[in-house]
């Protein structure tokens, strides 16, 4: 009798996880009705185009909160990615235009960068027992400063014909950066969903305790994300190198408010509600695309920063609604 | 002789008279009525920013124009990133405020597009105008003014981040280092200091503390802001802080906040050069017009300048420029 009654009465719970993608179901529909020109192929191509980075940062960011479980505070978060991926961008972009450096060399530089982030990362949660939201804000700051070191806070050009090549280059149609994009997201998806690593991070950040039990290594697994997470930061610089034609200081706060926004959005998209890598990529073609709307519908600019705070706001505080305890 | 005079200067307000009614013609006949025009601002966050913004778009608006305002948050990326949203918006021409190199390859896609792109402090092959201050007058008279303050002689610092990105940086930094080289006892300060593009008043602030730590009291006379005025707001809060007001601050822009900092008594702010950024934003939104009326426009146009040199000539200026009064 008991168990009927619960059957039939509303899934709240439920119904608040599908919250955040109805209301941006419903403002998209809400855009595309007011700037008829949004769902023109043009405008398409460039919200794929624009939402690159985001989805290439939102892989990490995937990874870690999949290893570390979603719960916002104490679950698995890396505030650092966006701070990674601009740092590799400024050791490229210095190495291309400052130092004559090759491609190959300097991106191999900046991928050991942005990884030995991520490494520290690691230590700060697994060894020293950080919780992953103080741990990557620290380890963020810090980026930031190495990245100003670096730059000397100053803009580099980057006119290297591979730069180039992945800002203007076309096959099939599609933009190189958004090929290669897709090529990522799809070995990202073999490893975390296809591959018995993925299977045994799912299984970590589903429960600690019983992965542990079946002998999954626990704590390397989580090492391993946040190492995996500032290697995609790593990747996502290039691209960013592409979108400015070089490396301008501060790209990384835009960058970091549109990953969260994107990821955790992202999970209203699974059934379980929980941060899956296809919601991560999803969220962020939304979020770029709301990004877009709202702009060519002409909203106020004075309003656009408070229209994504609120957003961001109701993302986060619907998934804890969605999957806390009662 | 007194009538000859008398005619002279007749004629002469004659010929004035005329010019400016021929010129209120000229702009009676100016309009943008069906026409869409792209405001493209770097960010909003700033006083000149926020003013050569709202110029244009209330004159647009003003010629019967439709405004579709995108704002790039003080992320130069994000700013370069919207005039594909203009493109893609199929606007009839984008006023483009500030913005670094990244802007370039966006501006000759638009042009590629026949879409005439006009700028506001941003020198580019592929704009049909800039707008902008007297720059080189700026440069020059900031340099006299702070080579004055300090009695021709002394060890000067200067906040010199955008020299090498932005031209008017270039030009402005460039002749005041111009004009130090006559003052053979004045000595730049190595390595010069980087502020950032964002959050200016509070990382100038901070570097300022740290500066001043590494130099002590009597080995520095006088702290510049080679581009613009927002840090000076922070250098002077440090000094304050740190009881070295006895060191001069130059800046320039001569916005209404550092205004009225060199307003109040002793104030360490002793030297700016104030522009009139709606004006600028205006004129650009004239120009769009004159363009589509068939003038032939130059390829720079540019909008007096006021010099602003201690704190009686702070309080005028600031109520010339209809901030108020001090």
């Amino acid at each position: 009798m008991n168990n009927n009654t619960q059957s039939m009465a509303f899934d709240w719970r439920g119904f608040t996880g599908y919250l955040p993608f109805l209301v941006f179901i419903l403002m998209l529909g809400y855009l595309g009705y007011s700037a008829p020109n949004l769902l023109t192929a043009e405008s398409i191509d460039l919200i794929l185009r624009q939402s690159v980075p985001t989805v290439v940062v939102c892989l990490g960011l995937a990874v870690v909160v999949i290893a570390g479980g979603d719960d916002v505070v104490s679950g698995g978060i890396d505030l650092s990615i966006p701070a990674a991926a601009v740092l590799a961008a400024a050791i490229i972009a210095d190495q291309l235009t400052n130092h004559g450096t090759a491609f190959v060399p300097a991106l191999s530089m900046a991928m050991c960068a942005a990884m030995l982030v991520g490494v520290v990362n690691a230590f700060l949660v697994v060894r020293v027992g950080m919780t992953p939201l103080l741990a990557t804000l620290a380890t963020s700051v810090a980026t930031v400063g190495i990245t100003k070191v670096v730059t000397a806070s100053r803009r580099i050009n980057v006119d290297h014909p591979t730069i180039v090549g992945l800002r203007d280059n076309e096959l099939y149609g599609l933009s190189v950066g958004v090929l290669l994009t897709m090529v990522l997201v799809v070995i990202f998806y073999a490893a975390v969903h296809r591959s018995k690593w993925g299977m045994n991070l799912q299984a970590v950040g589903g429960n600690r305790d019983a992965a542990d039990i079946s002998g999954i290594p626990v704590r390397r697994m989580l090492a391993q994300s946040f190492v995996v997470a500032s290697m995609a930061g790593g990747l996502a610089s290039v691209f960013i190198l592409a979108r400015g034609s070089g490396s301008s200081p501060g790209s990384e706060e835009n960058l970091l408010l549109e990953m969260i926004l994107a990821t955790f959005l992202g999970a209203a998209f699974s059934p379980r509600r929980v941060v899956t890598l296809w919601g991560a990529v999803l969220g962020a073609v939304l979020v770029t695309a709301l990004s877009i709307g709202f702009k060519s519908i002409g909203v106020n600019v004075f309003w656009t920063g408070c229209i994504k705070g609120a957003l961001i706001l109701f993302v986060v505080a619907t998934a804890a609604l969605a999957t806390g305890k009662k | 002789m007194n009538s000859l005079l008398k005619m002279v200067a007749g004629v002469a307000v004659g010929v004035a008279t005329l010019t400016v009614s021929m010129a209120a013609v000229a702009d009676g006949h100016l309009s943008l009525a069906g026409k869409k025009v792209g405001v493209a601002v770097v960010g909003t966050q700033h006083f000149w920013d926020r003013e050569a913004f709202n110029g244009a778009v209330d004159t647009v608006k003003k010629l019967g124009g439709e405004v579709v305002p995108v704002d790039g948050g003080r992320d130069n990326q994000v700013h370069a990133d919207n005039h594909d949203i203009l493109l893609t918006n199929k606007v009839d021409a984008v006023i483009s405020i500030l913005g670094d190199g990244a802007v370039e390859p966006k501006f000759e896609a638009l042009k590629d597009a026949g879409i005439p792109v006009f700028t506001v402090d941003h020198s580019s092959p592929h704009a049909v105008n800039n707008t902008t201050s007297d720059n080189y007058y700026m440069g020059t008279t900031i340099g006299r003014y702070m080579a004055d303050s300090i009695g021709g002689k002394g060890r000067v610092a200067i906040f010199n981040a955008f020299e090498g990105a932005l031209r008017i940086c270039g030009i402005r930094a460039g002749l005041w280092k111009y004009v130090m080289q006559d003052y053979p006892e004045i000595e730049i300060i190595q390595p010069e200091l980087a502020e950032a593009f964002a959050n200016a008043p509070e990382d100038a602030r901070k570097k300022t503390l740290d500066f001043l730590n590494q130099n002590p009291k009597g080995t520095v006379d006088a702290i510049h802001v080679g581009c613009w005025d927002q840090p000076a707001i922070g250098i002077v809060q440090a000094l304050e802080e740190a009881g070295r007001t006895e060191i001069k601050v130059t800046a320039l822009d001569g916005g209404p906040e550092t205004l009225e900092i060199m307003a109040e008594d002793n104030s360490p702010f002793v030297a700016n050069v104030a522009q009139q950024p709606n004006l600028i934003g205006s004129t650009a939104a004239m120009n769009v017009a004159r363009h589509f009326h068939g003038d032939t426009l130059l390829p720079q146009t540019y909008v007096d300048v006021m010099p602003v040199n201690g704190a009686e000539e702070a309080k005028e200026v600031y109520e010339q420029l209809g901030y108020g009064k001090l």
